[in-house]
């Protein structure tokens, strides 16, 4: 190896060393994107705390019990509120196309902060205490979630394909904006399907 | 009239008027109670936002929140129960959940305002060092490079310069 060459690999090893003591500095004023993708987690779980024996045949004045839950991997912590509403099959769900929540009003309410790539979860109760049926139509006056009552006054026709009158508790997720300074539809939504049977 | 039919009537319309005065007093002291409980739930929210506000600016410094969050989720609880009681027409119980959400929620806004200053105070101290020690070390190398470059010509040309001539041996 003659002298230039030497002098090329000194310099090339040097300009590395350089990049190397330089690169926590460069990494306060160059931002690096951190390739992950922001997302929340929103799920159901039965009462055993797994996906599975959700309640689905009710009856009047027993109660069943679920776990919501919330993953936030939005980078930072965030503020969300879940709503829980309740509604027949010819009410509306969410449109997730639009990002539209239900215009049903909410019943119960959870307002929770999590911490980045934490979670948060939740038992939620409920109970029909009042409900009657008329021929076709099954009426569900009054619903207690979590010990709350509330009027709900839902009636539904009989499913001839399904057999059953069926109703669904569903749930929103909201996720504070801090540029809107309010809660804002973050498109997510999960429900169970509940056949009531007296 | 007689003075008997007289104090009757006085005393029915007396009757009257007690039960009418307790009607009017309930229905003011329910309306007053559902602009308070409006008024208290439109605080409660602000002073909670304003606390996630100043907890995520607290993050950002490069704070730890996780107590604060904590005790902000009390806060969102109490709001959360409040609403839900407004909803339902507990005027009474809804002001309560929501002034003690706000009360929460102010303390939490206090904390993380100070915890942000510390924070900050620490990140710049941690980027002054970062910066240093950058810098010691890119000048070290570049100063090291040049002695090591002039160290190593000198020895290269004096190992050239050393080196004597040999005659090959002719073997034609």
């Amino acid at each position: 190896m003659n002298l230039e060459e030497y002098r090329t690999v000194l310099a090339t090893g040097s300009l590395v060393l350089v990049l190397i003591a330089a690169a926590p500095t460069l990494s306060l004023i160059i931002p690096f994107p951190s390739g992950m993708e922001r997302f929340s987690e929103f799920w159901i779980l039965g009462p055993n705390r797994m996906a599975e024996d959700y309640p689905f045949n009710i009856r009047v004045n027993e109660s069943y019990s679920v776990f919501v839950g919330v993953g936030n991997h939005m980078g930072v912590s965030s503020y969300y509120l879940v709503n829980v509403k309740f509604r027949n099959q010819t009410q509306p769900l969410p449109n997730a196309t639009s990002s539209e929540p239900s215009p049903l009003p909410p019943l119960f309410e959870f307002r929770v902060l999590v911490i980045d790539d934490g979670i948060w979860k939740a038992p939620l109760t409920f109970r029909v205490l009042e409900a009657s049926r008329n021929n076709d139509y099954m009426f569900v006056d009054r619903l207690s979630i979590n010990d709350v009552a509330f009027v709900v006054n839902s009636s539904a026709r009989w499913d001839l394909e399904y057999k059953g009158f069926y109703y669904q508790l569903f749930f929103e997720l909201w996720l504070y904006d801090v540029i809107l300074k309010s809660f804002k539809f973050h498109n997510r939504f999960v429900g169970i399907w509940l056949n009531m049977t007296t | 009239m007689s003075d008997v039919s007289v104090l009757k009537f006085s005393f029915v319309l007396m009757m009257l008027l007690v039960f009418a005065s307790q009607f009017y007093v309930s229905v003011t002291i329910a309306q007053v109670s559902e602009s308070e409980a409006s008024s208290a739930l439109t605080s409660a929210e602000g002073a909670v936002d304003s606390a996630y506000q100043a907890v995520l600016r607290a993050e950002e410094a490069g704070a730890n929140v996780s107590g604060l969050l904590v005790r902000l989720n009390d806060a969102g609880e109490l709001l959360a129960k409040a609403k839900v009681a407004y909803r339902l027409g507990d005027f009474d119980e809804a002001a309560r959940f929501a002034n003690l959400s706000g009360n929460i929620g102010g303390e939490v806004q206090n904390a993380a305002v100070e915890l942000k200053d510390s924070a900050w105070v620490a990140s710049v101290q941690r980027r002054w060092f970062t910066m240093t020690g950058s810098i010691i070390s890119v000048v070290g190398v570049v100063f090291g490079s040049f002695w090591g470059w002039s160290f190593f010509r000198r020895r290269y040309y004096r190992r050239v310069l050393g080196m004597k001539p040999e005659v090959a041996p002719d073997e034609s």
